[in-house]
């Protein structure tokens, strides 16, 4: 009978403890406070687990994938070359888009200045696609700035600490981009289908002609989130249901989302 | 419960940060196994109600302050868990030295499955209704086997943790 009483007790005390959860949740300062102290709870207890845990995974890291490592620098000192012939060759188209965008009165993205940082720890969740970084408003990163990486679009600032911030990726489930494509004059909405799913774009126009390959950047819209020509996903898959007057995109991110180690925040705010 | 809720709350404050530091990035086809909802079932097949609930509160709850998702979701659904697990453990369901090898295994292994789909589905109730849009069927699977492997050790641990006011007592 008592133990009845103890587990009922137990299940009404964690009921309305989950009230008060929630309630706090949506009263978004007691929340941010009650983040902080948290994390200082935890924190000794992560940098043990961190300090323990770290050489262990280095040592059988490096003993297992040893053959992948090398093969991943070859390959990558070939990229970094391409990269550069690449980029010889785009500096001057650089310019005149530059030139063009002044005078348009567009912000280019190869104009604004970034901060450099690093990748502190991935989502810890399944749903939700974030990553935190080591700089945050010191550095002047504010939320809403776009953040890129190996070679495009990976995110934006949702929220910042004195010295970190938290980025969505675009993978993300609430992410939703605008984008465009070839001479621009199309403008389509990508959302995020999860951390393992990429992107996808819904209900586009069969008057829209977009195949396998094509490069989406960010569109620059007044009022949007990102600065224009950032580059962003390319089509995977073009997919028609039959009977339907639109079609539907599966998508790749150019970059690379599964492995972010440093990453560039653009110092640009979004219009309010 | 008193002499056994600071042990109890170390070792989930390490279970805590076992997660973030380590099992947030090592992720089997890219999903996170959460020790944060195993670790207050344990308890409860081990047949500790109180304590299972208050692991699984604290857990929850220092988990969601590192997460963007909504905040005390993973605290409800560990705690919803526990409280079922809980149940069973009292009846000895779970006891991992009368019932059967494999059943305190298969217990985890159905938390481990439901866990993440609950989660979607009280992800309503507090308006976020993008949770479904992620890999839940990948969740619910790899969680399952890794329930199904770590039931027992996670468990005696659980029970050993449990067992300190009892040693106490007598």
């Amino acid at each position: 009978m008592a133990t009845d009483r103890t587990r009922r007790r137990a299940l009404f005390a964690g009921a309305a403890l989950s009230v008060v959860i929630v309630v706090l949740y949506s009263t978004g300062g007691v929340f941010s406070g009650l983040r902080s102290a948290a994390n200082t709870v935890v924190n000794p207890f992560s940098w043990s687990v961190n300090e323990v845990a770290r050489p262990i995974g280095h040592f059988f890291a490096g003993a297992v994938n040893y053959g992948d490592v090398v093969a991943q620098n070859q390959k990558l000192r070939y990229e970094l070359g391409e990269a550069e012939l690449k980029s010889n060759e785009e500096w001057s188209f650089e310019r005149q888009l530059e030139q063009i965008s002044t005078r348009l009165d567009v912000p280019f993205v190869g104009s604004l200045p970034t901060v450099a940082a690093q990748v502190t720890t991935l989502s810890p969740t399944n749903f939700a696609a974030t990553i935190d970084i080591d700089r945050g408003r010191n550095q002047g990163i504010l939320e809403g700035m776009p953040v890129v990486a190996n070679g495009g679009l990976i995110g934006s600032v949702l929220s910042t600490t004195p010295n970190g911030a938290t980025v969505r990726l675009i993978s993300d489930t609430s992410s939703i981009i605008g984008v465009t494509f070839g001479k621009g004059t199309t403008d389509l909405l990508l959302s995020g289908r999860g951390v393992n799913n990429g992107l996808s774009a819904t209900s586009i126009p069969l008057s829209t002609s977009l195949s396998p390959g094509t490069l989406l950047a960010t569109d620059g819209l007044e009022g949007g989130l990102f600065p224009a020509g950032l580059p962003v996903a390319r089509v995977s898959k073009v997919t028609l249901t039959p009977g339907a007057a639109t079609y539907n995109l599966t998508l790749e991110p150019t970059a690379d989302l599964r492995h972010i180690s440093y990453v560039d925040v653009v110092l640009w705010e979004p219009s309010t | 419960m008193r002499r056994t809720i600071v042990p109890a709350t170390i070792l989930t404050l390490l279970i805590v940060a076992i997660q973030l530091e380590i099992l947030s990035s090592l992720r089997f086809a890219g999903v996170v196994v959460m020790l944060v909802w195993l670790w207050p079932v344990a308890m409860g097949l081990a047949g500790y109600t109180g304590l299972a609930m208050w692991v699984a509160l604290v857990g929850g709850v220092l988990f969601d302050t590192h997460a963007t998702t909504p905040f005390g979701l993973t605290a409800i659904v560990a705690m919803i868990f526990a409280y079922g697990a809980s149940l069973l453990g009292r009846e000895g369901v779970g006891d991992l030295d009368s019932a059967a090898i494999w059943v305190t295994p298969s217990l985890a292994t159905i938390a481990g499955f439901f866990a993440p789909l609950v989660y979607t589905f009280g992800g309503v109730f507090v308006f976020n209704f993008e949770l479904w849009r992620g890999s839940l069927g990948a969740m619910m699977l790899v969680n399952a086997v890794a329930f199904f492997v770590l039931a027992r050790p996670v468990t005696r641990l659980a029970r050993t943790v449990g067992s300190v006011g009892e040693r106490v007592r007598r």
